[in-house]
Formats: structure tokens, sequence, C-alpha cells
């Protein structure tokens, strides 16, 4: 049975609103709504826009934590609505603010674009110095579990940007590239099929880069997908002090290209039994 | 520069700075346990003189205002810049620093060369 046959609980919602054509500066304003068990802040948002305030505006869009748009400031933490259930906040009031260390476009609209650009500046994606093989590629590359495992929980960042919303020094350091985009820098850089380190370098090994990092870790906290943004910027400086020493990762790349021919044989070696049905 | 290779060295000359310091200590604050003298004796002028015309003390002064200075400014810089919002004031920043830690060492080295060449009574 579900719990939402529990009696609802009624909750003060505290919601930042500012409206940039008739407002000057933001405020607070307070909804009284019923709550029942398993509401997330999200469906509640939904309920009040529907029930008391039409005007309100937000970002969201999954509504199971994949996509990312509703990071908000629920009761001074950077959270997804989506995944934040009422109840389970424990407080008779619930404090709703866009997320901090961005500008606001709307009530709790965040500007999302320095997250964008940072993520980009970075090049996100995997660089391969061969153009012969990526304008005739003759077969796949390879990668091994534990190639795979070196960044693996790096490839779950949804780009939520609630990491740079907790960041303190993103706080003090707009120019920051941040936890998310180094920690992608990183993801980029040990993947063994990536060559780009040496591109990628310009944007990454200036001072608002991992060495600003002042640790506080509040990023890995915030992460609602269990990415260690924080760790991943410490693995990148070790990654950039051994590539400035000349000790940075050998990359074989065309050794590790499995000709096609081989690939359609270990398609049909591993090819799932015949149907019965 | 690579912003790796000046964080790299501002941790490498930590443990310069830590035996360079403690050289400094043991000469100057613990004479007593170390040299058998008194503090008065370790501090006073002809003794500060005398010590200062040896090479051991010339290298070893110059290298700890070297080590202690990059430490010291490349965290001075990491605060100011933290400060700074735009990319034409970092570099202003960096020039300064720049600037301000080879004004220091000249004047150190100087006062370090001058005391390694200076002549008691001439």
């Amino acid at each position: 049975m579900s719990d939402k046959t529990n009696t609802p609980r009624e909750i003060t919602f505290r919601v930042r609103r500012f409206d940039p054509d008739t407002d000057s500066a933001p405020h607070w304003s307070e909804y009284r709504q019923h709550v029942h068990d398993g509401m997330t802040v999200l469906e509640a948002l939904h309920q009040l826009k529907a029930e008391q305030e039409p005007t309100l505006s937000w970002r969201s869009s999954c509504r199971m934590g994949v996509c990312g748009s509703c990071g908000m400031f629920i009761n001074e933490l950077p959270q997804l609505a989506c995944q934040t259930q009422v109840l389970h906040l424990g407080t008779d009031v619930v404090s709703i603010a866009p997320l901090p260390n961005y500008d606001n476009v709307k009530d709790l609209v965040p500007d999302l674009a320095p997250l964008i650009e940072k993520h980009a500046a970075i090049k996100p994606y995997i660089i391969y110095t061969d153009q012969i093989e990526i304008d005739s590629p003759t077969g796949e590359f390879l990668q091994t579990p534990e190639e795979r495992e070196a960044f693996s929980q790096f490839t779950h960042c949804i780009k939520c940007g609630l990491c740079l919303a907790a960041c303190p020094t993103v706080a003090t350091d707009p120019l920051f590239l941040g936890p998310q985009a180094l920690a992608q820098a990183y993801r980029y850089t040990a993947d063994n099929r990536d060559c780009g380190m040496k591109e990628r370098i310009e944007a990454i090994d200036i001072f608002h880069g991992p060495y600003q990092c002042h640790f506080a870790g509040a990023c890995s906290q915030a992460c609602p997908k269990g990415v260690d943004p924080a760790f991943g910027i410490q693995l990148l400086k070790r990654a950039l002090v051994l590539d400035s020493i000349g000790f940075g990762k050998k990359k074989s790349l065309l050794a590790k290209v499995m000709p096609l021919a081989d690939v359609v044989k270990a398609i049909e070696e591993f090819a799932p039994p015949p149907r019965t049905v | 520069m690579r912003e790796t290779r000046l964080w790299s060295v501002h941790l490498l000359v930590i443990p310069i700075i830590v035996v360079l310091l403690g050289a400094h200590f043991a000469v100057m604050h613990y004479a007593p346990v170390f040299y058998g003298v008194s503090i008065e004796e370790a501090r006073n002028f002809e003794t500060m003189i005398e010590r200062g015309r040896s090479v051991a003390q010339l290298v070893l002064y110059i290298l700890l205002l070297a080590a202690a200075l990059y430490h010291g400014l490349y965290g001075l810089r990491g605060i100011l810049r933290e400060l700074t919002l735009t990319p034409g004031l970092g570099k202003i920043v960096d020039t300064s620093i720049i600037l301000l830690g080879l004004f220091i060492f000249a004047l150190g080295a100087y006062v370090t060369w001058w005391t390694f060449s200076f002549k008691i009574g001439g």
C-alpha cells in the first residue's frame, strides 16, 4: 500500500521569488501546503503552482534525477527537487531558493551558462590524434574493465551544477573552473582511448584550474549521483604533475585497435542464443 | 609557465624550508643546546659577522631566502588572485608579485653578501 494514504501534513514553504521585469531585488514568499509522505519538493512545487501561485517559475524535466534540471537550494543545501522528499527534510518550514553561485534568471531558475561554458572549455570528448584512423577506421578500440574503472564514476555526472553551487571557491572566484569541469577533464584524460592531454592543458593548467581547489569536499557531498569531484580534482593534479615532468600516461592507442574482422568475429562469438519463441 | 610547475615548486621548497629553517633555529635560537654558547653570545655582532663570513652561512641564507620568498609569495599571489575578477588584474598581480619577490631577494642577498664580505676593523 502506498504511503500516500497517510494523513497529509501542513508544511510552510518559504520560496525566494524574483521577477527581473518587476522586482529590483529578490524577496521571500510563504505558502502553506499539505504534503503527504513520499512527496518530493518538485511535486510540492507543481501543486503549489497549480493551486496557489501560477506565476512561480523553476526548471525541471525528467522527475527522476537523470536530467539534472531541477537543482535548487533547499533548506540551505543544493539538492535536486525531484530527489528530495519534503518530509525527509524534517522541518515544518522548507526554504527553497535558486542555486547560489549562479545569476538568477527568475524565481528558482539559475543561469547555468557558466557551468556549460566551463564544461565546454575543457574539451569534454575523446580526442584522438591519428587523423587517418579517424577518417578511415580500421577497427574498434579496446578497453578493459580496469581501464574503464579508472574514470567510471565520473561518467555519472548529469551536469546539474549542484557541485558548483556548493563550492566555496566558486563563491569567491567565479573564474575557477569548478568541480564539474575539472572532474570531467580527469574523466577524459584518464580514458585510455584519449590523447587530448596536450590540447586540454591550455584550458586546465591555469591559475583558476585544479590548484585553486581548497578541498572543502562540499562538491562531493552535494552530488546527487554519488560522483566524487573533489577526488577527481586530486587525480587530475597528479596526472598534470606527472605529465609536466615527463611521466605522463603513455598511450599506445593504435596497438589497442581491434581490427574490424575481429570485431565481427567477437560479435558472432558472443552473440545471444537464437530466439526460441 | 604552466601552473602545475609553479604549484609543484611551491610544494618542493617546503622540505628545503624545513631543513634550512631548522639550521637557522639551531644557530640563532638553540645555540645553548647545539653549540654550548649562550643566546646573547650567539647573537652578538662579532659572532654574527664571524658566522656570516662562512660560505655555508652564505649558501644557507640565500637558499632559505629564495625558498621562503617563493613559497610565501606564491601563497600571497593565490590569495590576491582569488579576489581578482578580471584576467587583466590577474596579470598585474602576477607582475607585481614577481617584482616584489625580485626586490626582496636582491635586498636579502645583498645583506647576506655584505655580511659575507665584511672585514672586521677594515
